[in-house]
């Protein structure tokens, strides 16, 4: 770049200095005695091209910089041309390193740090604990620091009188969520401050997806009825299809029903989440503060006494936080899992970079010597690094993007804002400066290495001198962090293993081979009238005993690990409450005859439930581990227990297994004292006093499932029309959701560990070649000296268990420290799990050496007469 | 011609370090022009090293950005104006430096019996 009018007295003035200088040079020439005219001509042959001299001066003027990148660009990639396989194993790791990372952190971006999308997404808070509607109302007239919001999710309601009859999913939300929110309708409006109570609030919002996908996008639909649930409903709005609060999984949303009357329900059903917008001039202190004070006195608006540890924790937590509690910890082991990867890639570039820099320093040190400037040649490998890096970090920006996809289809899809993780642009400047910083961080190490490196020792010893060993050492601590961070990573996707293969391989307590199930669920309010209800469902078994290839149907009100749990308060006989304690609470299971058998659940003592039942005296069967609670070192047949509110005492006539009804670690969540099952009949009451109308059909097959599907669906419609089948799913399937969860982790870190074994050993095998290849002359010596070959082989590969070993010690010592971070994912193994420990330990080592072996081998096979020549 | 200004540039570059060092060796001695300055060098070292000015005056100029030189116009002995380099305090140093680093560098290469290979990639 050159402006005419800029720096034309600095031309005009070396125009001048070398017109001087050719003055002079005559000058001399005449005075030494030559013709004027010959003393020109000769001045100025001797003194060269004049108009190139000053152009080559000029030069001197300008900023180098860009010229100096530019040739050290061009540089670099001929010396990256010229070693394909190094740059490719550079790029390859780097890539790999950076992608896995981009990734991760796409998702924790996406999940834990993007902003919610919400207007003032830092006003909005989430209250912790939960509450019932009596005392969220009471909560949103007092609090003064914050506007409140209640929601109620995983209600499903029946769409019908629209075609086939379907099951929806509905979160139910106080009046005013959406505007606390912020969130606005694609069409129509949200719910109105009060429609919220009973009689005002007869509405529906539905959901992108369902108004496309059921309505055909109709915008007529606004202002229409739907039948939902049994009820007529007016649609309101259309919610934008990047609204999903409280999740993907919502379709319609239809205002809670405040309903003081109903005392039940207003102070003991559901126990909602309870979110905030803090007003203007709030803090977060202040409504935490504010909400402690709240709860120290909500607890007396209840009609009955509860119990002081309830909600007693209380707090208010941003949104952002208070949505992703569960996953955060999965993440982050995630995250660290991956960076530990990319730890091993950056050793392993480090390292090749210094193999190299140690064979360029007879290079660096002539060229120094020759006058270019240090800094000069500092950049010069840096430049190299960085495009390295570069190069690295778009292959890996390409994994990621690819990489990202799968852990969406790796990680259980109802993690909260899974579908909102993205490659944005902050990962992508997250990429950047990870790759630049790793261009900076193992192209400086050797770069100031070698130039520091003494010059005459460099040029004395033609490339193997005092600098060489200290590179040497570097390295085999580069190698050993290597194995050490890989032993880590290993164990970690180790015992993830062993906890899944222990939970795949836990007794259930039944057999799910050759189950259909699939959910019935007639709308709440068929069951009002129970006989009806009763004569349904009496009529589906009797329809699918008639299948060909059933062997046996059963109902049941929760199917084991189907995500939902039935509590009932109970009596037990001999157990007279204490004054002031609750009742306790049962998962009360309601189930036909035959379902025991159906399931396989086996029956540990007395009798399973008959048809008689269903119409003869009051009988329940409890589980094993209830059975031993309640009654230890007795029979519990023949013992009592009864209902809350029951007249009659049930009478214990069996004792079955336990089975894991909750997840395949428990049988039952914390909260709940015991298990039992009663035959569903009118007498089969939940909390709310009414029958379970929604039941689960578990159907032990012989034949093709699919089939008996079809036949369900049509049996079912043939007796009601209205009356949608869902979750037709085998018992299989049921189960292996319930570890969809683990399994993902697993995965994942068996991918990471994967990954991190065969970085760690291109690690140590670099580290290997290039002490042989460093050592060809000294062992060629040695061979020449009577040596034997075998000894040869021993040493090298010596050399390589000692860095191996040290890195697995390291390694394990690690483990045993940090694996504690993983025993919230474990199960049926210790964190410190000596065989998992132990199996990881040789299999590294035997990985490790086989790496070692190659290098070995060609140490090995050194012909002393070609090493002895060689310099 | 942009071919023989890149050699023109290849020999500067193999020149600077030792060049650099004759020019701040022969300002030591008071301040000089260019002429002057090839004149000096090609005497002192008997006739040998004969100064190219597609070296010297780059190297004047990159020397003064550098701030080990300052120059100023005078008139010279022959009553004509001339651009006069001299050594600046930083030069000076700079002087004392480039003389270690090449006494080193001399007695290395005295001290190499191999001589200097080609580089080698492994």
């Amino acid at each position: 770049m050159r402006f005419p009018w800029w720096g034309r007295k600095r031309r005009q003035e070396l125009d001048e200095e070398l017109q001087s200088h050719l003055e002079m040079a005559a000058r001399a020439r005449i005075e030494r005695g030559e013709d004027e005219n010959e003393a020109a001509n000769a001045a100025r042959r001797e003194f060269g091209n004049v108009g190139l001299v000053n152009e080559v001066t000029q030069d001197q003027w300008k900023q180098r910089w860009l010229e100096d990148f530019v040739e050290d660009a061009r540089y670099g990639l001929r010396r990256m041309r010229k070693s394909p396989g190094f740059t490719a194993i550079a790029v390859l790791t780097l890539a790999l390193g950076i992608g896995a990372n981009t990734a991760i952190f796409s998702l924790v971006n996406g999940i834990l740090l993007v902003s919610l999308p919400y207007p003032h997404p830092e006003q909005l808070v989430s209250v912790t604990g939960a509450y019932p509607k009596g005392a969220f109302v009471a909560m949103r007239e007092q609090l003064r620091t914050m506007d409140v919001g209640a929601y109620a999710e995983g209600h499903e309601l029946n769409l019908t009188g629209f075609g086939e009859p379907v099951r929806l999913a509905s979160t139910s939300v106080s009046a005013e969520l959406f505007s606390i929110l912020g969130a606005r309708p694609d069409l129509g409006r949200t719910f109105y401050p009060g429609e919220d109570v009973p009689g005002q609030g007869n509405f529906v919002i539905l959901s992108h997806a369902l108004w496309e996908q059921r309505f055909g996008s109709d915008a007529s639909i606004l202002g229409r009825s739907i039948e939902l649930g049994g009820e007529s409903r007016q649609v309101v709005g259309v919610m934008p299809a990047e609204f999903r609060f409280p999740s993907t999984k919502t379709q319609v949303w239809i205002p809670l029903q405040n309903d003081p009357r109903n005392a039940v329900s207003f102070w003991a059903g559901d126990f909602m989440p309870a979110i905030g917008r803090l007003r203007p001039g709030s803090t977060l202190e202040q409504a935490q503060t504010e909400v402690r004070m709240f709860q120290s006195h909500v607890g007396a608006l209840f009609p009955w006494p509860m119990p002081a540890s309830w909600n007693a924790n209380a707090s208010v937590v941003p949104l952002q936080n208070g949505m992703v509690a569960d996953v955060r910890e999965r993440l982050l082991i995630l995250l660290g899992a991956v960076g530990l990867v990319l730890l091993i890639a950056y050793s392993n570039v480090a390292n090749l970079a210094l193999s190299r820099a140690a064979t360029r320093e007879k290079e660096i040190s002539i060229r120094t010597a020759l006058g270019a400037a240090r800094p000069r040649i500092t950049r010069q490998l840096l430049t190299e690094s960085v495009l390295q890096a570069l190069l690295g970090g778009l292959l890996g920006l390409a994994f990621a993007t690819e990489g990202l996809v799968l852990l969406k289809m790796t990680l259980p899809s109802d993690m909260p804002r899974l579908a909102e993780a993205h490659i944005d642009w902050r990962v992508m400047l997250f990429t950047g400066a990870l790759a630049i910083l790793t261009g900076v961080v193992f192209g400086l190490a050797p770069a100031l290495h070698s130039s520091r490196a003494a010059l005459t020792e460099a040029l004395k010893s033609g490339g193997r001198g005092t600098a060489v060993s200290v590179s040497q050492r570097l390295r085999s601590w580069l190698a050993i962090a290597q194995v050490a961070f890989a032993v880590l990573l290993v164990i970690a996707a180790g015992l993830m293993i062993r906890s899944f293969w222990s939970l795949s391989h836990v007794n259930a307590g039944f057999h799910p081979e050759h189950i259909l199930t699939a959910r019935i669920t007639p709308n709440e309010s068929f069951c009002n009238d129970a006989k009806r209800c009763l004569t349904f469902y009496r009529s589906v078994l009797d329809q699918v005993q008639a299948f060909p290839g059933n062997h046996g149907a059963a109902l049941v009100n929760t199917l084991p690990l189907g995500g939902r749990v039935s509590k009932r308060s109970l009596v037990v006989e001999d157990h007279d409450l204490p004054p002031g304690e609750d009742s306790p609470l049962f998962w009360l299971n309601v189930v036909t005859p035959g379902y025991f058998r159906v399931m396989g659940i086996p029956l540990l003592s007395g009798r399973g439930f008959a048809d008689s039942d269903i119409s003869g005296a009051p009988v329940a069967v409890v589980t094993a581990e209830t059975a031993r609670h309640y009654w230890p070192g007795q029979s519990a047949v023949g013992k009592h227990i009864r209902l809350l509110d029951d007249k009659d005492w049930r009478t214990v006539v069996g004792v079955i297994a336990d089975v894991r009804a909750y997840d395949l670690r428990r049988n039952a969540p914390e909260w709940i004292n015991g298990t039992a099952y009663v035959p569903y009949n009118s007498a089969a009451t939940l909390e709310d006093r009414r029958i379970p109308a929604e039941m689960t059909i578990a159907i032990r097959t012989a034949s093709d499932d699919s089939q008996i599907a079809t036949m369900l669906r049509s049996g079912v419609a043939s007796i009601n029309r209205e009356v949608p089948v869902s979750e037709v799913k085998s018992m299989d399937a049921v189960v292996s959701e319930a570890v969809s969860t683990p399994a993902s982790t697993m995965t994942l870190l068996a991918v990471f560990a994967a990954l991190a074994l065969v970085l760690g050993t291109i690690g140590i095998y670099g580290v290997l070649s290039f002490l042989v290849s460093n050592r060809t002359r000294e062992i060629g010596i040695r061979l020449a000296l009577g040596a034997q070959r075998t000894d040869v082989l021993r040493s090298v590969l010596g050399e390589g268990a000692k860095l191996s070993l040290a890195g697995i010690v390291l390694g394990l010592a690690g483990a045993f420290a940090v694996m504690r971070v993983l025993s919230g994912e474990l199960y049926g193994v210790g964190a410190a799990d000596p065989l998992t420990f132990c199996s990881v330990a040789i299999l590294v080592a035997v990985v490790a050496l086989t790496a070692c072996y190659v290098p070995a081998r060609r140490a090995m096979r050194v012909d002393p007469v070609v090493a002895l020549r060689y310099e | 011609m942009a071919e023989k200004r890149e050699r023109y540039q290849n020999r500067i570059e193999l020149l600077q370090g030792t060049l650099d060092l004759l020019v701040l060796q022969t300002l030591q001695w008071g301040a000089q022009h260019g002429y002057g300055i090839s004149v000096a060098i090609r005497n002192r070292s008997g006739e040998i090293l004969q100064v190219d000015t597609g070296s010297l005056y780059p190297a004047l100029h990159r020397l003064e950005k550098q701030k080990w030189i300052k120059s100023e116009w005078k008139i010279s002995e022959n009553k004509q104006r001339a651009k006069y380099y001299r050594l600046t305090a930083t030069g000076k140093r700079q002087l004392t430096k480039e003389r270690s680093k090449w006494a080193q560098l001399s007695d290395a290469i005295a001290g190499v019996l191999n001589p200097l290979e080609d580089e080698s990639e492994p």
